[in-house]
């Protein structure tokens, strides 16, 4: 009922000479959000993995809790620890990088951009490697070394621990 | 747990870096040593006097 006015006011405005009347390009709220992904940049100081490539959604490790970035999601600044960023790809393929920390941007217009320093998939980490690591930071963390040590020790024995229960799952 | 690193007085930054060394001496022989090369950093430091440079210092480097 709505267009078929519309389509008449346009009529009545079109010059009445003019042989083709166009019904005028309705635009609504509905057609401006045309994209359901979301742009994603994942960042090293030495390498971009991901530069603005639409995906499905992305699950970060937020300070605050592990948190999944849908498009049209509310714009925030995330400072993240060390854990693995989820990527849920076009088509469904799942991607998962552990990252040492950094901070994710979730920008307007549906774009996130994380920046990290390391980010690695799994498979390029030794399980063998960690546990070493770990039971090093760990004799570190409970001996009688200084504050500042036993606080860095602390620091790795946490980075580890994620990083080797990401491993074996 | 969280930002206990915080009460010791360690930043953001510090936390970064000592995240990132750990992740990259947990990776696989070959990655790690491409990322181990890449990490390092060398300070050298001189004084310029008149127009000419003094001799230069070595600060170290970053895994000292």
């Amino acid at each position: 009922m709505q267009s078929l006015r519309l389509l008449r006011t346009a009529a009545l405005r079109a010059k009445p000479m003019s042989s083709t009347i166009r019904a005028p390009v309705r635009r609504g709220y509905a057609e401006a959000v045309t994209s359901d992904k979301i742009k994603l940049s994942l960042s090293l100081p030495h390498q971009a993995i991901y530069k603005a490539t639409d995906v499905v959604q992305v699950n970060i490790p937020a300070e605050s809790g592990v948190m999944g970035v849908l498009a049209n999601h509310v714009p925030s600044i995330e400072q993240l620890k060390a854990g693995i960023v989820d990527i849920i790809e076009e088509g469904g393929a799942n991607k998962q990088f552990f990252v040492s920390g950094g901070f994710a941007v979730v920008q307007p217009n549906s774009r996130l951009s994380i920046n990290a320093v390391e980010a690695y998939t799994l498979d390029e980490f030794s399980l063998d490697a960690v546990k070493s690591q770990l039971a090093e930071a760990n004799k570190i963390a409970s001996g009688s070394g200084s504050e500042q040590d036993i606080a860095e020790a602390k620091i790795e024995v946490e980075v580890l621990e994620t990083l080797q229960a990401a491993l074996k799952a | 747990m969280a930002f206990a690193w915080k009460q010791a007085g360690v930043s953001y930054n510090k936390y970064l870096s000592i995240a990132a060394q750990a992740i990259r001496k947990s990776l696989k022989e070959q990655a790690r040593v491409a990322a181990e090369r890449r990490s390092g950093n060398e300070l050298k430091v001189s004084r310029w006097e008149n127009g000419k440079q003094q001799e230069a210092k070595y600060l170290g480097n970053s895994e000292q």
